[in-house]
């Protein structure tokens, strides 16, 4: 049967490995927030050249499997000479992979609202960047909640990977317990349910706010 | 670059061999699934089983899951080549997306569709066989495609697990060369094609599936 004061044993490191998987997934995720919101911008307001250039790299963090471009930040930092620690090449990574992911969210937002809003900031006398500011984006951010949930989500399961470059999160202390004792079933169970609880809350939260606030 | 070319190409093969093997078997597992999930009533214990599952696949990350079926298959006395370990554990992601693929293009068939069907004096496998699923397959296709880019992009994952596909055989590669970005770049230009064809492919079906799925009475 299972060794249940095995699992209360290592439930301390398992719970701090959590903290950490939960950490790097927000910070990546208001990361990719930020800078989706930038380039979505700049996507809106520029012409045809920068347009393409953007599509390049939703389409490249799309088509390219997350082991792989996290392989692709963590030889290629050091290659252009950045120096980070795995920390925060973990959130690099997870930031890059997710930034693809929000741009899309927030240019498809803003492209989904009434073409008349654009029309009547135009007659108020705004500029483009102003329009974007003032009008458009207050009423985007409430839509993009749930997908941007949903990306947390995926977030969560894509930091699950950074465990291929020595980040100490929860599937790296997984591994680590399985070849420091060799019990494989507990150890196993001990982490699926911690990812269980993060992901099933998440999950929740995301359909609360699909019913809540889509109009 | 030029040179390592061809010695990925065997890596290349093994990753779209072992992603559309396990699309093939998910395809059958998740309509399987996704048919007793919308056919018997919501408290049925078949009905709860396959929330579980689906719950359980969506809500763990895969590489756990690939862990899980890597240490726990020889410990229940299967030992399978790693390969089939890797199908496996892609077959058992895959079919838990695919029964709620299936799940929603079953219950989108209108209902008259099973009324006519009792009218003729079908039974209900027949009803099934012949009148709903060819119509709900039409319209999992364009998913189905969908599923197919992921399942590329998943089995990058498997290289944890040794299996030499064209990641782990790019890192052995880079080990052996140490040309990191080169080998990299060399992934790159090798996945792209690869899933954004898929994902062209299902943006195609979804394109054409409004005059294909509906049956036009005018006819």
């Amino acid at each position: 049967m299972l060794d249940i004061n095995f699992m209360i044993e290592i439930f301390p490191r398992v719970l701090k490995a959590s903290f950490l998987t939960v950490q790097i997934s927000f910070l990546s995720l208001i990361f990719s927030a930020l800078f989706g919101l930038l380039v979505s911008m700049i996507a809106l307001t520029s012409g045809k050249l920068i347009n393409v250039l953007i599509r390049c790299f939703v389409e490249f963090t799309r088509g390219v499997p997350q082991l792989v471009q996290i392989s692709i930040i963590y030889f290629g930092l050091p290659y252009i000479g950045i120096y980070l620690n795995e920390f925060w090449t973990g959130v690099a990574a997870l930031s890059f992979i997710g930034t693809g992911y929000t741009i899309e969210i927030f240019r498809n937002a803003v492209l989904n609202l009434e073409k008349g809003q654009n029309e009547a900031g135009k007659i108020l006398g705004l500029n483009k960047f102003q329009i974007l500011i003032y009008i458009l984006y207050p009423q985007i951010i409430k839509r993009s909640l749930p997908p941007i949930t949903n990306e947390l989500i995926n977030v969560i399961k894509a930091s699950a990977l950074l465990s291929v470059i020595s980040v100490n999160e929860l599937t790296k202390i997984m591994n680590d317990v399985i070849f420091e004792y060799f019990v494989v079933i507990e150890t196993l169970i001990e982490a699926t349910v911690m990812y269980l609880i993060i992901i099933s809350f998440l999950l929740a939260a995301s359909r609360y706010f699909e019913r809540k606030l889509v109009v | 670059m030029v040179e390592v070319f061809p010695r990925l190409l065997p890596g290349l093969w093994v990753t779209i061999k072992v992603s559309f093997i396990s699309l093939f078997f998910a395809f059958f597992i998740g309509l399987f699934f996704g048919t007793i999930n919308s056919v018997f009533s919501k408290f049925n214990p078949f009905n709860l089983v396959t929330r579980f599952y689906v719950w359980f696949v969506l809500c763990t990350p895969i590489i756990i899951q690939i862990y899980a079926a890597y240490l726990l298959l020889p410990k229940a006395g299967i030992h399978l080549d790693v390969f089939w370990v890797g199908v496996i554990v892609l077959t058992f992601n895959s079919a838990g997306y695919q029964t709620e693929t299936s799940r929603a293009s079953i219950s989108s068939i209108p209902k008259g569709q099973y009324e006519a069907a009792k009218t003729l004096g079908m039974n209900f496998f027949n009803t099934m066989f012949f009148i709903i699923l060819p119509q709900a397959i039409k319209r999992m296709l364009p998913a189905t495609a969908n599923e197919a880019s992921h399942l590329i992009k998943a089995s990058a994952i498997l290289s944890v697990i040794a299996l030499s596909e064209l990641h782990k055989s790019a890192i052995n590669l880079q080990g052996n060369s140490y040309k990191f970005i080169e080998l990299l770049a060399l992934q790159a230009i090798l996945y792209l094609p690869l899933v954004l064809g898929t994902s062209y492919i299902a943006s195609y079906l979804q394109r054409n599936k409004d005059d294909s799925s509906n049956i036009n009475l005018a006819k």
